[in-house]
């Protein structure tokens, strides 16, 4: 499969989906956008005051701040499973009719994840540097950060469509999942109004030690746990190579059965 | 050059989704084997072109999915040279809200052309696909028609050394048709090879240097397209024997019978002499056979038959009178009557109506009279082809006018 048609297959998810609409392509745009403003705008008035959990006062900002870097990062991974679990049902038509690598076609849902999600970023990086806050060189690794969350999301995301080729039920019961998996990340909340003896279950979480690594540069202004950062990458890793396995043992039957 | 050998598939069928998983987890057998394909091998060679035939659910579609790298076989393998478009993928990942132009693009990415092929065919795809000023439009303000069009002609531009054609090219007018058969001889011209799977006999014996017969995934005859076609003629023949072979006392129900019965058609069948089936070539012998029962004595009783085209028009009719042969009928004596003629009729599909009656038109008396009694194809032609309703077997001679004395223009 070639690079253009990924290309092509992301452009027709990032402006074509929207034509025929007057703005077209900028709703890709706008959407993040307004997401963003309405954590800002919401939560520094109406909770802005009453949390004081950073370790660093920003006035009124505070909790937005480490709301939103939290809830990015997570958008971006949460959407790229859901989208990746569905895809082998999704481009069904593409699929039986054109010769397509399986294992490339997720890519196309990565990359146009990603350019929301760097859109996203962009508007949230001007708003920081709007109020003054210190984004500082540790910014850098925020690319090593998102590249380990991408090989997760894609692992992930090809073994739940590999079986969700044979059971329809996974692509709903992973929505679900992604739900309950949004209020077991401390997201919007943070971990020190949690019990001792609960943290080390919410340490098993994956996504627990991605967000905290995006609040370390963007909110801490520190770099990462390279330690558990580590620990994820080889996990990841482990996660991938078994999800390429996996699909590899059934992409005969993948190709029959869609 | 496509070579194919022992490729073998075999399908699961489960009766439930649930079955499935039930199968992975409690390693107990939920399915039953379905074997689409059985060791098929083949060869098509640089410039070659092969037909493809079979009934419904001869494996035919299976076949494709496989050369074309959809599906993956279970055993055997396949050697393709260069790139292959398949004409099955028409259309694929057209976006009815792009326009004809946007959708060039994509639709030619999606069967495996590049950016740069793209650029450079894109005014070839707009001349062939006689889309005009309308390639600027959304899909979706096209007529049916034009959208296969497009989608032709992006098929033919892709440039593939192999093109694997199924079915597809039934759609459009005649002259869009014609158009794309021009394309794709040139194709094999230029060296392409092209496996072509059709219903259409007659576009099988004109396109095809070889063809394969498949029966429940088999290759059931191997050969010339001649050969292929009449062996699928005959399986076709087997496969329906009861409603192509129409027999008499079925079909009275269904069509126009009428007379006052002093004697019957008890049974009427066509076969053409080397396909033994109702599908004939154009130039093949037919025979017609019919029962008949008289049940008085008739001294004067004229057997007529009357085939039409399927607009209901009248081709060619004949009878015993008109070809001197009448006989006397004995009372409750069966006969059987043998019409045999050349079909040097164009292709398409005909009815017989078979008619009994006395002197020679029925109008006088009618002992039995059956509309429309059986049916026949015509697919292809063996021999000389001819346009038009019927072969009126014409011979040229062609002389140089300045030296002989032929010719008008003489000094």
């Amino acid at each position: 499969m070639k690079n253009s048609l990924i290309m092509y297959l992301v452009k027709q998810d990032l402006i074509d989906s929207y034509s025929g609409s007057i703005l077209g392509g900028l709703w890709s745009f706008i959407i993040p956008l307004v997401n963003i403003t309405v954590f800002i705008v919401i939560f520094s008035k109406i909770m802005g005051a009453k949390l004081n959990v950073l370790g660093v006062d920003f006035q009124e900002y505070s909790y937005s701040i480490y709301l939103v870097s939290g809830v990015l990062a997570w958008n971006y991974f949460s959407n790229t499973l859901v989208r990746i679990t569905n895809i082998f049902n999704e481009k069904a038509g593409l699929i039986t009719k054109v010769n397509t690598n399986l294992l490339v076609l997720p890519l196309y849902i990565i990359i146009s994840e990603s350019v929301i999600f760097f859109i996203s970023m962009s508007f949230f990086l001007l708003f920081l540097l709007i109020i003054g806050f210190p984004v500082t060189k540790y910014w850098m690794v925020l690319i090593i950060i998102y590249f380990l969350q991408s090989i997760f999301a894609y692992g992930l995301g090809l073994f739940l469509a590999t079986l969700s080729v044979f059971i329809k039920d996974i692509s709903e019961f992973t929505r679900v999942i992604v739900q309950l998996w949004f209020w077991f990340t401390p997201l919007v909340y943070v971990m020190d109004i949690l019990p001792e003896k609960y943290k080390i279950i919410f340490e098993l979480n994956p996504m627990y030690h991605i967000v905290n690594a995006y609040r370390d540069v963007i909110v801490r202004s520190q770099l990462p746990d390279m330690y558990s950062l580590s620990l994820f990458f080889i996990f990841s890793m482990f996660l991938f190579l078994c999800a390429v396995y996996f699909f590899r043992k059934l992409e005969k039957d993948i190709r029959d059965f869609i | 050059m496509i070579k194919i050998s022992g490729i073998s598939k075999k399908f699961k069928l489960y009766n439930k989704p649930i079955d499935r998983l039930k199968e992975i987890i409690l390693r107990k057998k939920y399915h039953h084997i379905y074997n689409a394909l059985h060791d098929i091998s083949f060869e098509v060679k640089d410039g070659e072109t092969l037909g493809i035939l079979g009934v419904n659910g001869a494996g035919k579609s299976t076949l494709l999915k496989i050369i074309s790298g959809v599906l993956i076989p279970d055993s055997g393998s396949l050697s393709i040279d260069g790139k292959i478009t398949g004409l099955l993928e028409l259309g694929t990942g057209f976006n009815k809200d792009l326009t004809g132009l946007q959708n060039i693009v994509g639709n030619g990415l999606l069967i495996g052309m590049s950016t740069e092929e793209i650029d450079q065919q894109r005014d070839n795809i707009i001349d062939f696909s006689e889309l005009g000023e309308f390639i600027k439009e959304p899909l979706r303000t096209y007529s049916s028609g034009m959208v296969m069009r497009l989608a032709f002609s992006i098929a033919m531009h892709a440039k593939p050394d192999c093109f694997l054609i199924d079915e597809a090219l039934s759609v459009g007018d005649a002259h869009f048709q014609q158009k794309c058969m021009r394309h794709i001889k040139t194709f094999k011209q230029q060296g392409g090879s092209l496996i072509f799977v059709s219903h259409d006999l007659n576009a099988v014996k004109m396109i095809c240097d070889h063809a394969i017969v498949l029966d429940k995934g088999h290759i059931v005859a191997k050969g010339s397209p001649e050969y292929a076609v009449n062996h699928y003629n005959r399986i076709m023949a087997q496969l329906d024997d009861q409603d192509k072979r129409i027999t008499a006392t079925e079909n009275q129900t269904n069509n126009q019978d009428y007379g006052n019965h002093k004697a019957k058609i008890i049974n009427a069948v066509i076969s053409g002499v080397d396909s033994e089936s109702n599908i004939v070539s154009s130039g093949e012998k037919i025979d017609i056979q019919i029962e008949i029962m008289p049940y008085e004595m008739l001294t004067d009783m004229s057997i007529g038959i009357l085939i039409r085209d399927r607009f209901g028009q009248d081709i060619y009719g004949t009878n015993s009178e008109h070809l001197m042969q009448t006989s006397v009928f004995e009372k409750e004596q069966p006969y059987i009557a043998t019409f045999s003629f050349v079909a040097a009729i164009n292709p398409g599909k005909y009815t017989v109506t078979i008619a009994l009656h006395s002197q020679n038109t029925h109008i006088e008396d009618c002992y039995h009279w059956v509309d429309n009694i059986i049916g026949f194809e015509v697919a292809g032609f063996k021999g000389t082809q001819f346009v038009g309703v019927c072969d009126l077997n014409a011979s040229l001679i062609v002389n140089n006018a300045l030296n002989n004395s032929y010719g008008v223009f003489n000094k």
